[in-house]
């Protein structure tokens, strides 16, 4: 059972009217909504908000919604620049009006929470000023939260002023820890900027959340995916806001997935429920992945022992992980073959090859990890595969002529496997494009490309365009990651 | 009817064998390693075909929901070629592999002395290598051949429960009945035994240590002989669980020695025969 409510967006829902999103979102079992005010949904500076409020406040009622107000439209304060202006730029008066009109909205819908950020702060301001001006900003906007009973949920979000929890729960303190105001957390920002996972992030907060955004990320990247396409630990996350008793709203947040809003809406929540209802199978597969990572399989510690006195025996030790330690996908709910983020073996395979490294050096070691590859079934091979990034530079040639072989195949889970951080890092641009054009065709989520954003050039976007004008000419459908790729890209 | 076709070379027949053999419930097989027609004449197309055996054939079996087994052995025909023998070397990495479920075919093809050292050598590894033994009965001179066989495999050590003595036939089955091996039999459309022949051997013999298999190949065969003697069986007044061990227990129960049978339903898949890209195998080639 969850103490807390799952959501969605209405920013993910940019290309649908309020009502139609709002609907939408109750239908496919939502019990929550995060509704970003916008020119469009609900405008605060519309000639009839207060009469709009009311009828928005009755069909949330009726729907069964609860929500939060979100306040990070793009273009409605200031038609030409984004964002703009936001509290710790030179003139925040607008910024701090709106939030207060945001404020009464949300008291008049019951609410949860008014969200907001810092904004990025311009060059020209100093750190010290842009603290002082957010200090003075949220005071405004506490001011009228308080007179109106509505929380606030600051939200640390990347490459802005106030950018980390840590940031977020210094301002808190810095202004005394008012009562009202709270943090927003979104758990794919922890995946991208924090120096901790999500559900450490939600643990370090916990009695101060007071709104949550799910959604996935890549590290170092801000960019929102749908569950599975980053490195969020789903299950592990949702169990930590159950874990601090949480009982606010935790809503998808994909604002740049309004395309194809329906649709990815639908596969968030399966992805959640999976997430948050594991069946007994998955949880003897989460076990097994205890097992390896944390725990340590009494097989793997024996096996490292072995491989480290005697180099020689991990020609029998490698094959025998399977059966050893198990081959359930590392995250199944949201990828079943294990074509992303790999199985158990896969981890226990390169747990193997490190202690390898440590006890052979340069050509002795290439030649070996080369053996295994060779005489390997298809796991031991993607367990070369993917171990490849954990072994010293000494061996890339080597792991070029392996990923290359790999490539060659015609097995997903090789061709998946063959596209990691040891590619992105190594393979030659002709090569690694045709292993992108390749995951395409054979039906690999271009998730397993490591690096995808910083090797995609503009001869692949070429690439997969004519792979998809040719796909059209066929009257056939063109892969979702193909469209997804040219649409970000173009 | 569920089916575990226990001997089948699978590298050569069509996609629409496996679909029409899911069709009628067959959900694992297991391939021997033989010869291919053509004889080899080098160590590496030797391990080229193992390669495939434990890579491609396993998931190209995957993509029509059948769990894929393999043995692993030099067979009797190229055992007589100094340039393949060789091969025996390289065994041991195979044998260590997930899915390699025996030692086999292992054999006589015309009981030659290189065949006696070679099968005896093999069935050291399957005692080495704690996996049973597929033997092959030779094409000629059958009766003495399997004598031969049973004595060879006395004196390995192997007990006779880990060896199926495989390709019997109504003269063969007594000897190997009372050895206390496994027997199998190989059910075609001309050669080797029939369904019917099949049933009558079954009401003399009971079902114990019987198991039947299609050994469909490049010649003249069908992999759907293993489903076609399970109707004939029910026609003869056999009931479903005496069908269900000869063409599932049996085969679990031998193959099952090793630790290496994986029998659960195939992650993700299902029967409506999807396919990628319009291509029947995931191959990537033009779409």
């Amino acid at each position: 059972m969850t103490t807390f409510h799952l959501g969605y967006g209405t920013n993910g829902f940019a290309n649908h009217r309020l009502d139609d999103a709002l609907r939408l979102i109750a239908d496919l079992g939502y019990t929550a909504v995060a509704l970003t005010i916008d020119h469009h949904h609900l405008d605060p500076y519309g000639e009839h908000v207060r009469a709009e409020t009311d009828r928005v406040a009755g069909l949330l009622g009726r729907l069964g919604l609860r929500c939060v107000v979100e306040t990070g439209a793009r273009f409605l304060l200031d038609p030409t620049r984004k964002h703009h202006p936001t509290l710790v730029c030179d003139e925040p008066e607008r910024r701090i009006d709106f939030l207060c009109r945001a404020v009464r909205i949300a008291a008049e819908l019951d609410a949860d929470c008014v969200s907001f950020w810092s904004g990025i702060r311009p060059s020209t301001v100093d750190p010290e000023v842009a603290w002082q001006r957010m200090r003075t900003g949220v005071a405004s906007v506490l001011a009228e939260a308080t007179a109106r009973g509505v929380r606030l949920g600051l939200e640390p979000e990347p490459g802005m002023f106030v950018e980390r929890l840590a940031d977020a729960l210094r301002l808190h303190t810095d202004l005394d820890a008012p009562e009202p105001l709270g943090i927003t957390l979104d758990v794919g920002h922890c995946v991208a900027v924090e120096p901790m996972n999500a559900a450490a992030c939600i643990r370090e907060a916990a009695g101060l959340l007071v709104n949550v955004q799910l959604d996935d990320m890549r590290p170092g990247v801000h960019e929102h995916l749908e569950f599975g396409e980053g490195e969020l630990n789903l299950p592990a996350t949702l169990a930590a806001l159950t874990e601090v008793g949480y009982s606010g709203i935790a809503a998808v947040e994909l604002p740049r997935h309004s395309h194809a809003a329906p649709t990815v809406a639908a596969r968030a929540i399966g992805a959640l429920r999976a997430a948050l209802v594991p069946d007994p199978a998955q949880r003897a597969e989460e076990r097994e992945v205890e097992w390896v990572t944390q725990v340590d399989h009494p097989w793997l510690v024996d096996a490292e022992r072995r491989v480290r006195a005697d180099p020689g025996t991990i020609a029998t030790l490698f094959p025998a992980v399977g059966r050893k330690v198990g081959r359930a996908a590392l995250r199944p709910e949201s990828d079943q073959q294990g074509l992303v983020h790999g199985t158990v073996d896969d981890l226990a395979r390169t747990r193997l090859l490190t202690v390898l490294a440590e006890v052979l050096d340069g050509d002795t070691l290439a030649e070996e990890v080369s053996r295994l590859y060779r005489y390997g079934d298809d796991a031991e091979r993607r367990g070369v595969l993917r171990g490849l990034p954990a072994l010293p530079a000494t061996i890339a040639q080597t792991g070029l002529e392996i990923v290359k072989d790999a490539l060659r195949a015609n097995d997903i889970r090789l061709v998946a496997g063959a596209m990691g951080e040891f590619a992105a890092r190594n393979l030659d641009a002709h090569t690694w494009r045709h292993g992108v054009l390749k995951c395409l065709f054979v039906g690999v989520p271009l998730a397993a490309v490591a690096d995808l954003d910083r090797r995609a050039d503009s001869e692949l976007l070429r690439m997969v365009a004519d792979y998809a004008q040719e796909r059209r000419a066929a009257g056939r459908d063109v892969p979702a990651d193909a469209e997804r790729l040219l649409e970000v890209r173009s | 009817m569920r089916i575990f076709d226990p001997h089948i070379h699978m590298t050569s027949r069509t996609t629409d064998d496996y679909e029409a053999m899911f069709s009628v419930g067959v959900r694992a097989l297991v391939e021997p390693a033989f010869w291919l027609g053509q004889p080899r004449t080098s160590v590496a197309s030797f391990t080229d075909y193992f390669d495939s055996l434990i890579g491609w054939e396993r998931f190209r079996a995957a993509q029509f929901g059948i769990r894929h087994h393999c043995t692993i052995a030099l067979n009797p025909k190229e055992a007589n070629d100094p340039r393949c023998r060789e091969v025996l070397d390289v065994l041991p990495r195979y044998l260590a592999k997930d899915g390699v479920v025996a030692v086999g075919e292992v054999g006589y093809d015309s009981m030659t002395p290189e065949e006696d050292a070679v099968l005896a050598k093999q069935l050291a590894l399957a005692i080495e290598h704690e996996l049973p033994a597929l033997v092959h009965t030779p094409h000629r001179d059958k009766l003495a051949g399997t004598r031969r066989t049973l004595d060879v495999v006395d004196e390995s050590g192997l007990p006779p429960g880990r060896v199926l003595i495989d390709h019997l036939n109504e003269p063969t089955v007594a000897v190997v009945a009372d050895s206390g091996c496994w027997m199998g039999f190989s059910i075609y459309p001309d050669t080797k035994m029939d369904e019917q022949r099949m049933v009558a051997i079954l009401r003399e013999y009971g079902t114990d240590r019987m198991i039947v298999n299609s050994a469909a190949d490049w010649g003249r065969s069908d992999p759907l002989k293993t489903y076609k003697t399970g109707l004939a069986m029910l026609e003869a007044g056999f009931d479903e669980s005496d069908v269900d061990k000869v063409l599932w227990q049996n085969p679990v129960e031998f193959y099952g020695q090793g630790d290496r049978l994986v029998l659960d339903e195939l992650p993700g898949f299902t029967a409506s025969g999807e396919t990628f890209a319009g291509n029947s195998v995931l191959r990537g080639g033009g779409a």
